[in-house]
């Protein structure tokens, strides 16, 4: 549970005539984590196995179609494999030819209609001009010119002064066409170059520009309606084929995976080696299969067992070795936790079990209301049921343990929604005829009650975080005893974990003798000297400037008190606000009720990133620095997890 | 001082002085808090580059980027300090 997997190398050895069975054995068992053979001098990397090209082919063609058809992952139903594969050919030929000679349509189309609005934007420029296109070229006598001109600009008077036998048309977008005998026409473009004309090229169609105009126009509707009937075609389909696609893309992967994995081993001419990982209890069950597939034609080894990667087994492999968690069901939600940080190297004591527990319960110390657990547990539970895939899985998952610890702490300190359940000094809670009870004597002359009411305990409570501070902290000190202790030995051990214990005792011997708990503060300094000699001798002079760490550490965990107020602080303003407007009758009820719930609403969000980043911060910097490297190898088994296909 | 002394009743002296300890504790935990935000915004800037590169730095940004937000911690506690 708090160790990752135990692993053992193993070997497999055989002849290249067993090599397809041992491949289809070891992808079914899904446990072998294979490590990739680079080319040394006798052995040279194998060749996929036959059919592998067509395969690839095939999926590279299925890829495509599911992209043209726009095929998102839905979750439905597995099919059989075998029906599928055999059925596998025939339909995709079938389905390709549906599919190709609608995609060349689309994209005709979608071509023409581009083309279509290319010319009605030339054309519009022209509109109001009643003279055929084919009319404006062609002359030997004539010029024409045809474009904008200035704003406003007077051009006939000039015009006329040159010559009396031109034709001027000016369209609705300002445009002008105009001709003139050619004898004319340098005179002419000085004299519209003076009204900044700029030239528009004559589209070479024929027909009037508004008569063209309203006749591509239709044209582009038929198009869109022509794609829009095709895209619903297209969607027929897709629903039709969605399942074989889904399920042929798998079965096509799992073949060229299969195909493609004599890539990572070692051959010779006749024999074949492959190296891997596999867990110490799957080993067993590997080799007899194995066997059983081959005849017991394939030698199957395994060096290092237990020992693999730990103390007996060499500690150079460590690195190496592929980690895997090997922890109970309930605790695994955790791992995404862990994943976000760093999988834990091989040798390391894996912490899901401490986040698993302190998690949680550093949520529920901070978040601490009934309201709020409630809502998000409904939430956490509601989406678990509808959101699948692992990552939402353990994510609702780890949010319900968290809520679940809400709800303890909820109904420790009797909040709901930010009212307190229960009545004190003279305030009456939510709940009529509940009364606070006064329990023990605090620190700073506060009692401590039942239900707790936290804006009333802030110096005990301040103390108390501070308390499961340090039994955080000395928890991850432990823990790193344990992993320095395995890896570099006793005296390591002691110079760079025990001694910050030291320090802290040190540190609160000196606080005692300040306040007169003990007599003198003696024995305080010179535990404190002890501690700090002693972290000098582990890590050198540098250590001094981390010896504040460990109380800014510590301090640290006050989190758990200041965010939760910072939290009942935004419930009571709401609250405040709209029993303010509840009083205010009529309308204003309406009012109330929308402040409520929009505060409460913004408040539960709130409810999910403050406590969950601050209770995952005292993880990772405060508990995870003491101990924690991370950063080992994924464990990665050959194989496939089906989810469309099933055998 | 002694004129205004007299000008003033014992119990607003006390309440002035709550005053000021209330003000100083709200300085304590603002000011602390801006800090942490000075400080976290760049950190918090080059950690979601480093993590829009390599989706793995996630965990390991959002430890560097929260590493400031004990300043603000302190600044609560020194206000708590200040009310008790």
């Amino acid at each position: 549970m708090l160790k990752p997997k135990r692993m053992s190398r193993v070997l497999f050895v055989g002849h290249k005539n067993v090599l397809e069975p041992t491949i289809d054995v070891l992808h079914d068992l899904h446990v072998v984590h294979i490590e990739e053979y680079t080319k040394e001098e006798y052995f040279s990397i194998g060749k996929p196995l036959a059919g592998v090209d067509q395969d690839s082919k095939r999926l590279l063609k299925l890829r495509s179609i599911a992209n043209f058809l726009g095929i998102k992952k839905p979750y439905i139903k597995p099919t059989s494999a075998e029906k599928t594969s055999s059925e596998l050919e025939e339909r995709l030929e079938e389905l390709e030819s549906a599919v190709s000679e609608k995609l060349r349509k689309k994209s005709e189309i979608e071509a023409e209609i581009k083309e279509t609005e290319t010319n009605i934007h030339e054309i519009r420029t022209f509109s109001g001009i009643p003279v055929n296109f084919d009319l404006c070229s062609g002359y030997e006598t004539l010029r024409v010119f045809a474009g904008t001109i200035k704003k406003g600009a007077e051009i006939e008077a000039g015009l006329s002064r040159i010559t009396t036998d031109y034709q001027l048309y000016v369209g609705a977008t300002g445009t002008v066409l105009l001709f003139v005998p050619a004898k004319d026409a340098d005179l002419v473009a000085e004299l519209l170059n003076g009204a900044l004309f700029n030239e528009v090229k004559i589209p070479a169609m024929s027909g009037a520009p508004d008569e063209l105009l309203s006749e591509l126009g239709t044209r582009r509707e038929t198009l869109s309606k022509d794609l829009e009937s095709l895209s619903y075609e297209i969607d027929s389909v897709k629903a039709l084929y969605e399942g074989f696609i889904l399920a042929s893309e798998e079965l096509l992967s799992i073949e060229t995976q299969k195909k493609e994995a004599p890539l990572f081993f070692a051959t010779s001419e006749h024999v074949f080696a492959i190296d891997g990982w596999v867990p110490d209890d799957e080993f067993e069950k590997l080799k007899s299969r194995v066997g059983e597939a081959t005849d017991n034609r394939v030698y199957v080894t395994r060096s290092g067992g237990e020992t693999a990667g730990t103390d007996e087994g060499g500690k150079a492999e460590d690195a190496n070795v592929p980690v895997e968690y090997d922890n109970p069901k309930v605790v695994k939600p955790m791992e995404a936790v862990m994943n976000l940080y760093a999988r834990p190297k091989y040798y390391e004591i894996d912490p899901t079990t401490f986040v698993f527990i302190a998690f949680p319960l550093f949520y529920g110390m901070i978040l601490g209301d009934i309201g709020y657990a409630l809502i998000l547990l409904a939430i956490s539970l509601y989406g678990r049921s509808k959101l699948h895939g692992e990552g939402w899985n353990s994510l609702f998952t780890v949010l319900i343990y968290c809520n679940i610890a809400t709800l303890f702490f909820g109904i420790l300190y009797g909040e709901f929604l930010g009212f307190p359940l229960a009545g004190t000094h003279g305030h009456p809670g939510l709940i009529p005829g509940w009364h606070t009870i006064e329990l023990i004597q605090g620190i700073g002359g506060e009692t401590i009650t039942y239900p707790v009411h936290r804006t009333h305990i802030v110096t005990t409570l301040l103390v108390l975080t501070l308390i499961v501070g340090v039994i955080h902290i000395n928890i991850g000190l432990i823990t790193g005893f344990q992993n320095v202790l395995k890896k570099h030995g006793m005296r390591a051990a002691i110079l760079d974990k025990i001694a910050w214990m030291v320090l802290q005792l040190g540190v609160f011997l000196l606080l005692f003798g300040m306040m007169e708990v003990i007599p003198s503060m003696l024995p305080g300094a010179v535990v404190f000297a002890l501690a700090v000699i002693m972290l000098i001798a582990g890590e050198g002079a540098v250590a001094v400037i981390e010896l504040p760490s460990i109380m800014t550490n510590i301090l640290s965990y006050s989190r758990l008190l200041a965010v939760g107020l910072s939290s009942i602080g935004i419930a009571t303003a709401v609250n405040t606000m709209s029993g303010m407007a509840w009083s205010g009758g009529g309308i204003y009820i309406v009012l109330a009720s929308i402040i409520f719930i929009l505060g409460h609403a913004l408040n539960t969000a709130l409810s999910i990133i403050a406590p969950g980043l601050h209770a995952l911060r005292l993880q990772y910097v405060e508990f995870f620095t003491k101990f924690y490297e991370g950063g080992g190898r994924i464990y990665d088994p050959f194989g496939y997890k089906r989810i469309y296909t099933e055998e | 001082m002694t004129i205004e002394l007299a000008g003033a009743s014992i119990e607003q002296i006390a309440a002035s002085q709550a005053g000021l300890a209330a003000i100083g504790a709200g300085l304590a935990v603002g000011l602390a808090g801006i800090g942490s935000g000075i400080a976290e915004k760049d950190i918090g800037a080059a950690a979601v580059g480093a993590f829009t590169e390599k989706e793995e730095l996630f965990g390991k940004g959002l430890i560097m980027t929260v590493i400031p937000e004990t300043i603000v911690i302190f600044g609560f506690v020194i206000a708590i300090m200040l009310l008790m």
